[in-house]
């Protein structure tokens, strides 16, 4: 009990102490209760017969119920194996995308293409999801789509690519790389920009040409900053564009653009399951919380570097 | 082995001049130091030597062979940064490797020069650790191994020792001494410490706003500053510079500091200087305490008694300028230094140095 009491004593004069630290954190620690913690209370519906009108509380317990429904349901087990495979694929292109960029920048030595091309790059990340998307639809119209217009040139048929489950994929993983490759290389380059220039010097010295720089001082150097990127990046892993898809898809196309989120979606807001979608998005969370432990503890392990 | 040899090297950056044509001849073999304060372009020298900075002007030759436009590989010199610049992500054993695992050297061969290498250094047990794990003075030894395991024609070294503390750096210092007398490679070190500068170099180059003010021996730079700025550079303390004017007492020369009459030595460039501005310069350790038979007497104001042991400093000041004397203390007893009041300086040690040029106007001592 003494105990106690010295520890909060001891807290309460360190706050006092450091008041303005805490100040400046007080609104993101309150957006992070309001926003995040106030509604996990909700959570309990995912175990619940949920019914508006008894409210949560009140609502009977129904155990795994749910759970139970979700990995009977062949549309849920479709929306994690989407879920999956799109993640996967994104992951495999995606990722190293902005580090190919970064590098790749690194080598421009005119500092104006640099600039340049940097601006060409970023700028798809400040456009909205929803005008990225009617670019998309647009560019792969079937009627007046750049891209089959220049098919129909070629001598082949026009392709309607939008509403062809095989073409979805592609179609996704690619519009996500032209949006966010070029924002997030600025990541990778600002990694690059904190080696120590006298490394370079050095190697240079040493008769080292650039490509050898490049593997044996740059890559080595920003390791820890890709490896934070890629438990980030696993722990996002059950969190594919849902915005996007939500743009994109259409009822052909559920076979391999349903996902997780969308599913949620579908079921809670539509169909109004709330206590369905809400343990189909518990799963999810519960998931996505275990992979990025994973993440870091195997990365901590391997490489000393971790997010905590 | 080669020498260096620079002529009318010079460096812009846009239209700044920062090093301005220098000519600097340096031996096989050689140890040069070049020394000078922050910014008079010792680093820019030393880089454009390495080909890390373009050559404005001038050339650069080492041996025979004009390298200006040759790429620093292929300069076959060596340098090591004042940051050290190890690699972090590599083991020490990787750190020395790098250069020749670049020029794809045999394996075999890389263990075997990477260990004599080590071995030389004292970094056996070291080879496997990353160089964060080292301390400061054996991540200096790392980077001289990279640069030795070469085998280059000539070592460049910037500011190698001064991230480490005073007593690792006299430590440092001998070993590079010890490293150069084995290794006999043509060395050029940049210091701002001119302790460093005396100790290690076959001849120091002072530089001062891009140019050269004096290429020599350390005794040649201290018995015979050729103006006021080396004077002031080299020596610890530095020589103190007094402002005074040539009078000519019964056909004896004296300078006229304040108040008291000095001697000056016997140079031909005084003759006829009558009330002439000059500067004198004279050494803290060249003052007596005691008058001899040939020395005039100088009257001070004692501010501060500093020991260092067997040897004290007296702050003082002669007309309003600081002057320091350096003083034998009495096995550490410093009470009779307390009660100073009069200095006494022979003739033969003082150097004169013309007011408006800062030139030495002859050299009194001849070695
Ligand atoms: N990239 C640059 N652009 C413009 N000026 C530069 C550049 N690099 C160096 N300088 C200038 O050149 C001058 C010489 O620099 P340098 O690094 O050679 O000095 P240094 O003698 O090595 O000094 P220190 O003892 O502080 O290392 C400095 O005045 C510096 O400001
Ligand atoms: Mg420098």
């Amino acid at each position: 009990m003494q105990n106690i009491q010295q520890y909060t004593s001891r807290i309460m004069r360190h706050i006092r102490a450091e008041w303005q630290l805490y100040l400046l954190l007080a609104p993101t620690i309150i957006w992070f209760i309001v926003f995040l913690y106030v509604p996990m209370y909700g959570l309990q519906i995912a175990f619940k017969d949920y019914s508006i009108f008894k409210g949560v509380a009140a609502s009977p317990w129904v155990g795994l119920e749910h759970f139970y429904t979700l990995f009977e349901s062949e549309q849920f087990m479709r929306a994690i194996k989407n879920t999956l495979i799109l993640s996967g694929y994104n992951l495999l292109f995606g990722f190293p995308m902005p580090i190919i960029l970064a590098l790749g920048f690194n080598e421009f030595t005119k500092a104006f293409f640099k600039r340049t091309a940097q601006t060409v790059v970023y700028l798809p990340h400040f456009i909205s999801t929803v005008i990225i998307a009617g670019i998309v639809m647009s560019v792969f119209s079937p009627s007046v789509g750049v891209v089959n217009l220049l098919l129909v040139q070629m001598g082949f048929d026009s392709v309607y690519f939008l509403v062809q489950p095989e073409w979805f994929r592609p179609i996704f993983i690619g519009t996500g790389i032209w949006q966010e490759a070029g924002f997030t290389s600025i990541v990778f380059l600002a990694a690059i920009a904190g080696v120590n220039p006298s490394l370079y010097e050095s190697a240079l010295v040493d008769g080292a040409n650039r490509w050898q720089m490049m593997w044996r001082i740059t890559l080595p150097s920003i390791l820890p900053t890709i490896i934070i990127m890629l438990i980030i990046r696993i722990g996002n892993i059950l969190e594919v564009g849902f915005e996007l898809i939500i743009l994109l898809y259409q009822p052909s196309t559920y076979e391999t653009a349903d996902v997780i989120s969308t599913y949620v979606y579908r079921q809670g807001l539509q169909n109004a399951q709330y206590d369905l979608a809400a343990a189909a998005g518990f799963f999810n969370a519960v998931v996505a919380f275990v992979l990025v432990l994973t993440a870091n503890t195997i990365s901590k392990r391997v490489t000393k570097t971790s997010l905590w | 082995m080669s020498g260096v040899s620079l002529s009318k090297m010079t460096k812009r950056y846009g239209i700044v001049e920062v090093v301005r044509g220098i000519d600097l001849e340096i031996k096989p073999q050689e140890f040069v130091v070049l020394v000078g304060p922050s910014g008079c372009g010792k680093s820019t020298t030393l880089r454009m030597i390495a080909g890390l900075e373009e050559i404005s002007d001038g050339t650069v030759k080492i041996g025979d062979r004009v390298i200006n436009e040759v790429a620093p590989k292929d300069r076959d010199v060596a340098m090591v940064f004042q940051n050290y610049a190890l690699y972090p992500h590599l083991s020490v054993f990787e750190n020395i490797a790098f250069g020749l695992r670049i020029r794809k050297v045999d394996k075999k061969v890389i263990t075997q020069s990477v260990n004599d290498v080590a071995n030389t250094l004292g970094l056996t047990e070291y080879l496997e650790r990353k160089p964060a794990d080292l301390s400061g003075g054996q991540r200096q030894r790392v980077a001289m191994g990279r640069a030795i395991v070469r085998h280059p024609k000539i070592f460049l070294f910037d500011e190698p020792l001064s991230n480490l503390d005073a007593k690792l750096r006299t430590q440092m210092r001998a070993e590079i001494k010890r490293l150069h007398k084995r290794l006999k490679v043509t060395s050029i070190y940049v210091t701002h410490d001119q302790i460093e500068a005396m100790t290690l170099a076959d001849r120091i180059v002072v530089m001062n706003d891009g140019r050269i003010e004096q290429i020599g021996t350390p005794m040649e730079l201290f018995n015979n500053p050729v103006n006021t700025f080396v004077a002031g550079f080299i020596g610890s303390p530095p020589m103190n510079q007094l402002n005074a004017i040539v009078n000519d007492v019964d056909g004896r020369l004296v300078a006229k500091v304040g108040n008291s009459l000095i001697t000056l030595p016997k140079i031909k460039a005084l003759a006829n200087s009558s009330n002439r501005e000059v500067i004198v310069g004279i050494r803290p350790e060249h003052v007596l305490l005691q008058a001899s038979a040939t020395s005039s007497p100088i009257a001070i104001e004692l501010e501060l008694v500093e020991t260092l042991g067997s040897e004290a400093l007296l702050h003082t000041q002669i007309a309003k300028t600081p002057f320091v004397v350096k003083a034998e203390t009495r096995f550490g007893d410093v009470s009779h230094l307390d009660k100073v009041t009069t200095l006494h300086i022979e003739p033969d040690l003082i150097k004169v140095f013309d007011a408006d040029t800062g030139m030495a106007l002859a050299t009194a001592i001849q070695d």
